[in-house]
């Protein structure tokens, strides 16, 4: 019965477009200006792109070979790094670990940057800070009180117990993150649908989080990314082979007299793949999420 | 809407949940075992061998984890600390004594001196073990040996008309005949950037022939002889190596030399496996060079073995295990695949030990009388510290010409003297 009242979402008009287009144009009818901007972003792309194709040719070229364009190519590699290292198994537990991380961290941020964002409570301060004070620790400092409080809670040798960890340390910066992405979008929305009959968590429901998607990818993808890569934990509290991660899956290319190249390329290739793929899919929200964030002026 | 909330929070719960599941079997007791140096070269190995173990011994199932060995040491100290610790695990002197230090591990002599492999290991790799730790007690029981070589390529040497060098003048000829920078071609490749300075006492101590690291308490190691061949080696810097080189570990310096722009470079048996796979049998190994003295003095590398850590619930299933792996047969094994000098001495007469040319020449050294070995004090629990953290920028302010080979030693010898004399005070 309340579905009737709800008028559809305020209309929010959509923001005059940026002059941008107009600007691009001026600088495209002068050709002798726009290399001012291609030449830098060129460079700065074969900067960042490089590694990833010396990293690609190691990957597919035979071991011992030295050419620049790998050919013929070869995946040698990729079975030495799937099937006599294993990456099947961290590849699951990085997914899960990686996915488990996203949504705990994505639900509990939005929770709790909401309770921030909206309510103002004793403590609040003093909160804040204390959450901006723990990313001061670093983790290997943490490490030995953690692994004898997991030790006695049974989470050695289990994703779950790298789950809480990572979420643990992710939680205070996404929190505050999603607090400033929450205070930005405005009150008076949620207001106008709890006058119209929604209870505040219908309101938020309805009004606030759809407009809190590019937050929401921004926090999870980080949480996800974070997770992803996390080495330390994962080596750690996991002293069973079939524990590990993809990141200690890749030290394994690392011996202490050899280290396989090839073997390391193809790893870091399987393991970089779901982040680029996550990053093609997100950014065009990650950007909006980026901008749209607590840092404005 | 609330539904959704709890359905959300219900999935990442299930999707978490998979992670339990110890299982305890009944009867059979389960130990566990760390390799050291795990990854894909070794693994299959072990687990070669812990299928013979089990079937010599079906009421006892080892579990094998691998540890890369960058991060074994924390990996150790992180369980002794939680008490987590495994029943066996692979332990090299270079890190025993910290281990030993922390009241981790069972003393093995009576064990050892007990059984089968009473008098089978190597006397020379024995004594090692025993010098690393404060009351001489073997904490591990050694099971292979690495050794400090010059690989080289073969073929250069034959196109170049040269012998492979027997002496470090010759070893310094040859090096910068092989130079041709304008081709890049470089004669040598010094390690100048991690574990670099390990790398250099080695070759002071082979030129100089001096035969203890201590002499009265002070440390040998600024001796004149020793610091003539920093300077040499210094000298053939950028005249007969890369510039690179400067910066070097191990990784970059056999990827120089697998890449086919180096004729030699100095490492040790354990890079036997990437040489040989990139250069098939283009490349050869020959002992550190001697110096004007004609005598060979050796530093030995860290010794391999197995612990028995004190924690275990099963000791003896344990320490059955660690001297399974030390068996001639298993020893024999490990080390034919890994292309290393086997502990246990009736691996000697084992024919892949003769067409192992490489095994064969470094056993020769450790076997000849001649031979004067020159442990390093790596149970001094500064020595990784001075050696490396101290010493490693300084010895790149060396071959950058900012510093002499004699102000650079003089001032790691100080260094080492004050830990030996702590040390020798606390005993």
């Amino acid at each position: 019965m309340t579905e009737t009242l709800i008028r559809p979402p305020v209309d929010t008009p959509p923001p005059p477009r940026p002059p941008t287009k107009r600007r691009r144009r001026a600088v495209a009818e002068e050709p002798g200006k726009r290399w001012l901007i291609h030449l830098p972003l060129v460079v700065y792309l074969l900067f960042t792109l490089i590694p990833f194709y010396w990293m690609l040719v190691f990957a597919v070229r035979p071991t011992g070979s030295t050419q620049l364009v790998p050919w013929p190519i070869t995946f040698e590699h990729f079975d030495t790094v799937w099937n006599d290292i294993g990456f099947g198994i961290f590849f699951y537990n990085s997914v899960v670990m990686g996915l488990g991380v996203l949504v705990f961290v994505t639900v509990l941020s939005v929770m709790g940057g909401y309770a921030l964002a909206r309510f103002k409570f004793r403590g609040q301060k003093v909160f804040l800070l204390a959450m901006l004070c723990t990313q001061f620790i670093p983790g290997a400092m943490m490490l030995i009180p953690l692994f004898v409080i997991f030790k006695s809670a049974g989470l050695l040798n289990s994703i779950t117990g790298l789950i809480i960890a990572e979420v643990a340390f992710q939680l205070p910066l996404s929190l505050i993150l999603m607090s400033g992405f929450i205070r930005n979008i405005s009150v008076e929305l949620e207001e106008a649908a709890m006058v119209d009959g929604c209870s505040r968590l219908r309101a938020f429901f309805a009004v606030t989080l759809p407009q809190l998607k590019p937050a929401l990818v921004a926090v999870g993808s980080f949480a996800f990314i974070g997770a992803w890569n996390q080495f330390l934990f994962a080596l750690m509290f996991a002293s069973r082979q079939d524990k590990f991660t993809l990141p200690v899956g890749l030290s394994y290319a690392l011996g202490e007299f050899n280290t396989d190249f090839g073997a390391l390329a193809a790893g870091g290739v399987v393991a970089a793949v779901p982040v680029v793929l996550v990053f093609a899919v997100v950014q065009r929200f990650l950007v909006q999420g980026l901008s749209a964030g607590a840092v404005k002026g | 809407m609330r539904k959704l909330l709890v359905a959300v929070a219900a999935a990442a719960l299930a999707l978490t949940a998979c992670g339990s599941g110890d299982t305890s079997s009944g009867g059979t007791a389960t130990i566990t075992f760390w390799d050291n140096n795990g990854g894909p070269a070794r693994q299959p190995i072990y687990e070669e061998l812990i299928k013979r173990f089990e079937a010599a011994n079906p009421d006892i199932k080892v579990e094998y984890v691998g540890i890369p060995s960058a991060s074994v040491q924390q990996k150790y100290d992180t369980a002794i600390v939680g008490g987590e610790t495994p029943d066996v695990g692979g332990v090299t002197t270079s890190y025993l004594a910290h281990l030993v230090g922390q009241d981790a591990l069972a003393p093995l002599d009576d064990r050892i001196s007990g059984g089968p492999l009473k008098d089978k290991l190597l006397p020379s790799l024995v004594e090692t073990v025993r010098q690393t730790a404060p009351d001489n007690k073997l904490y591990i029981v050694p099971s292979s040996a690495n050794m400090d070589l010059i690989w080289y390529r073969t073929d250069w040497f034959k196109d170049a008309g040269l012998e492979p060098p027997k002496t470090w003048d010759e070893f310094i000829t040859a090096a910068t005949k092989l130079t041709d920078t304008a081709a890049n071609k470089y004669g040598y490749t010094i390690r100048g950037g991690a574990g670099s300075v390990f790398q250099l006492i080695t070759e002071a101590y082979a030129y100089s022939g001096v035969d203890s690291f201590f002499k009265d308490g002070k440390s040998t190691l600024n001796d004149k002889a020793n610091a003539e061949l920093v300077d040499k080696v210094a000298d053939l810097y950028k005249k007969a190596t890369p510039e690179a080189d400067v910066n070097n570990s191990f990784t970059q310096m056999i990827a120089q030399f697998t890449g086919g722009s180096v004729a030699m470079m100095h490492h040790n048996l354990g890079s036997y496996g990437d040489v040989t796979k990139a250069l098939g049998d283009k490349v050869a190994a020959i002992p550190l060079p001697v110096g004007p003295s004609g005598k060979r003095t050796v530093v030995p590398n860290p010794t391999d073995g197995f612990a028995v850590f004190k924690n275990s619930e099963n000791p003896d299933a344990a320490w059955k295990f660690a001297e399974f792996l030390t068996s001639a047969e298993s020893n024999s094994y490990w080390n034919e695949k890994v292309g290393q000098i086997p502990a246990n001495t009736d691996v000697r007469s084992e024919a892949w030990i003769e067409s192992n040319a490489h095994v064969k020449m470094a056993l020769g050294v450790l076997e000849d009388p001649a031979t004067v070995l020159v442990p390093a004090p790596v149970y001094l629990p500064q020595y990784s510290s001075i050696t490396k953290t101290d010493s490693e920028p300084q010895y790149q302010k060396v071959l950058l010409g900012e510093l002499t080979g004699q102000q650079f030693l003089d001032e790691m010898a100080k260094k080492l003297t004050e830990a030996q004399k702590e040390w020798e005070d606390r005993k």
